[in-house]
């Protein structure tokens, strides 16, 4: 049938020569509209700038910046992107329990491929996360101490009644994270355990600004279409797979837009969490309202301990980079080996309340991913080695494997 | 312009494949209706939730409808446009009158487009008519978990039923091109109905990734974002964009080959 079309195409050809001379003006519209449009979608492609450049500020001033702002009220659309080297996971297989959430499943889902979510953030305590998938749909809704996950694709919904102490905490508030004691069951909280806010990463990062790390401020960004400060974080030690962090920063607000993690050598980043679009404006307050759909499943959830979140909840950068100083006693618990950019997290054999590591690689994504070095197995990435020793020890860390490996044979 | 689409709605064929686009929310309904509960999360979405609620059975054929049989029916009227009156020999008569032929290649296109918009309408009405019949019609629920009273559910299938037209818009000119190539309607159809498998195969290829923004069966699937709440607008402005590059390029290359072309039948 295609023959038959080009058939009689190609007929046209000694034709379109015969008459060649009167015609050809009337195929200029099919060449001039392609290039048009080819010309308007490199135009697209090109780093737009901002019409206004912003006035000059030292990293520093930057870094007060993003530090002063407080999250208020907002409503916009994040895109996560990870090219870390890892197989393609097929996007139907994303876990859909909502109460699984925060499980190893999420956390590798987000390891790989693209994933869109909308998020509409109303003063401390109401929040609404949706992550976007194809045909489906996955909901954190957060008003006052209640939390609503609820997932589409097999209408289930489970519901959390945050204690007290964290009812009043802010979801995203950067100037109490570290202080509450119930900072643990914070950072492991909803907003964070199916896509985290640029802010949420961000946060993480600076926080990790020291004598190790290069701070410079690049040329303005448009991100969302709104300009924004590129804040520069160069780690200073050779021993890291982290080439370069990119944080925009909102000129106006301080608010952190885009971050953008390139692995070391790699020209183009592995890992990218962006907005696309993001309004300042309060959301609609009903947006917050949750109530589960009649023939949904609705479970009732138990506030997870501060053992539990050492594995759930965090993203491949924030899982590692998360503030794991509390942790860090005894060795019925995680602890941190090196800092900085070579920081190693160690999790013993049996750490209690965190997933075995066997069963993290019965996922067949990373089971795949996995391959066989002397004294374990690796799963190794663009931006994070992960090491499973024989004996079921973790070593984690974005350092190249040869540090996990030095790391895992000389700890006791 | 009036009398093509009398032509069009008067034809025995349009209104076969407007009953074959029909027989599918009747088939799902009715199979779901003897059959014993859908186990929820398997099949196409949506199909589990019919026997709480009729109107899904629109938002399900919708769905399967989407990758074979509207591009199929789309193919078929888009192709048959120039090469059908070719065909039938009458092509020369209609150019003899004033009219020219840019105007005949506008007015075949919108005639097209007319059916683009009327396919997937009766899809969604037939659905929602037999859902209404067979099973209780209550609240919908959204996929973001919120639940909306049947008024607004309307709202929100007439809503997919233009996200579906616009979609089909860009195939239609791609078969509207296709049709000024050949005095075979049937290749014109089928060669449209191939291109349309074709690009859906390539947007599920992961190596072809750079492609998939560029291929007009992309955003074909995202008619769920009008089930959000709220309603996820970004798609449907993509999707209109892409499907306007559809229509000026292939517009232009159909204007060029009708323009220089001899008419022999």
């Amino acid at each position: 049938m295609g023959s038959e079309a080009t058939g009689t195409d190609s007929t046209f050809q000694p034709h379109g020569k015969r008459r060649g001379g009167r015609n050809w003006p009337r195929w200029l519209p099919a060449l001039a509209v392609p290039a048009v449009i080819a010309a308007a979608a490199l135009a697209g492609t090109l780093p737009a700038n901002a019409g206004d450049p912003l006035p000059q500020k030292t990293p520093a001033e930057v870094l007060a910046l993003a530090a002063a702002h407080h999250a208020q009220a907002f409503s916009g659309t994040i895109e996560q992107s990870s090219d870390l080297g890892l197989p393609a996971l097929p996007s139907t297989g994303a876990s859909s329990d909502p109460a699984s959430a925060g499980g190893a499943a999420s956390v590798v889902e987000f390891l790989s491929g693209q994933h869109t979510a909308r998020v509409y953030l109303d003063g401390a305590t109401k929040a609404r996360i949706q992550v976007v998938d194809r045909l489906a749909e996955r909901d954190i809704v957060r008003r006052e101490s209640d939390v609503w996950f609820y997932s589409s694709k097999d209408n289930s919904a489970a519901h959390l009644t945050l204690p007290a102490h964290a009812a009043d905490l802010p979801l995203a508030a950067p100037q109490t994270q570290g202080e509450d004691p119930a900072a643990p069951t914070q950072s492991g909280s909803p907003s964070e355990s199916m896509i985290p806010t640029p802010e949420d990463l961000a946060r993480h990062l600076l926080e990790k600004v020291d004598a190790s790390t290069a701070v410079t401020v690049g040329a303005d960004v448009d991100v969302a279409g709104r300009s924004a400060y590129n804040l520069l974080l160069e780690p200073r030690s050779d021993a890291t797979l982290v080439g370069q962090v990119a944080i925009a920063v909102d000129g106006e607000t301080g608010m952190p837009l885009a971050v953008q993690v390139t692995a070391r050598g790699a020209g183009t980043p592995a890992f990218r969490l962006g907005f696309t679009a993001l309004s300042l404006e309060a959301p609609d307050d009903a947006l917050f309202t949750f109530s589960p759909p009649p023939g949904s499943t609705v479970k009732e959830l138990q506030v997870p301990g501060p053992g539990q979140e050492t594995y759930g909840g965090h993203t491949p950068g924030a899982h590692q980079l998360g503030d794991p100083a509390g942790d860090g006693k005894g060795s019925e618990h995680p602890s941190v080996l090196g800092q900085g950019w070579e920081t190693i997290l160690r999790l013993p054999a049996a750490a209690a309340g965190a997933p075995d590591a066997n069963s993290f690689l019965a996922d067949p994504l990373l089971a795949q991913a996995a391959v066989v070095v002397p004294g374990g197995r690796l799963v190794s990435t663009a931006l994070l080695n992960v090491l499973i020793t024989d004996d079921g020890r973790v070593y984690a860390g974005m350092v190249p494997p040869d540090r996990l490996q030095a790391a895992a044979s000389t700890a006791p | 312009m009036q009398s093509e689409l009398k032509v069009l709605f008067g034809r025995r064929r349009t209104w076969a494949l407007l009953l074959a686009l029909a027989a599918i929310p009747i088939l799902i309904a009715v199979a779901v209706r003897l059959s014993s509960g859908v186990p929820s999360g398997r099949g196409p979405a949506f199909l589990d939730r019919i026997t709480q609620n009729g109107l899904f059975v629109a938002f399900t054929a919708m769905l399967v409808s989407v990758p074979l049989f509207l591009p199929l029916t789309v193919g078929v009227v888009a192709g048959d446009t120039i090469a059908g009156e070719a065909s039938m020999g009458t092509l020369r008569y209609l150019l003899v009158a004033p009219a020219g032929r840019v105007r005949l290649l506008l007015v075949k296109y919108a005639a097209a487009l007319a059916f683009c918009v009327v396919a997937p309408l009766t899809v969604a009405l037939a659905g929602a008519a037999i859902g209404a019949a067979l099973f209780p019609v209550g609240p919908v629920t959204l996929l973001s978990g919120d639940v909306i009273q049947p008024p607004e559910a309307a709202v929100r299938m007439l809503l997919i039923a233009a996200y579906m037209a616009v979609s089909l818009a860009g195939l239609s000119a791609i078969g509207l091109f296709l049709s000024t190539l050949t005095v075979v309607p049937v290749g014109a159809m089928a060669a449209t109905v191939v291109i349309s498998v074709v690009s859906q195969i390539a947007d599920q290829l992961p190596q072809l990734e750079w492609l998939h923004p560029w291929l007009f069966s992309h955003y074909w699937l995202g008619f769920g974002d009008m089930l959000r709440q709220p309603v996820l607008w970004d798609s449907f402005g993509s999707n209109a964009l892409l499907q306007a590059g559809y229509i000026a390029v292939f517009g232009a290359l159909a204007y060029a080959r009708f323009t220089t072309k001899d008419v022999l039948s």
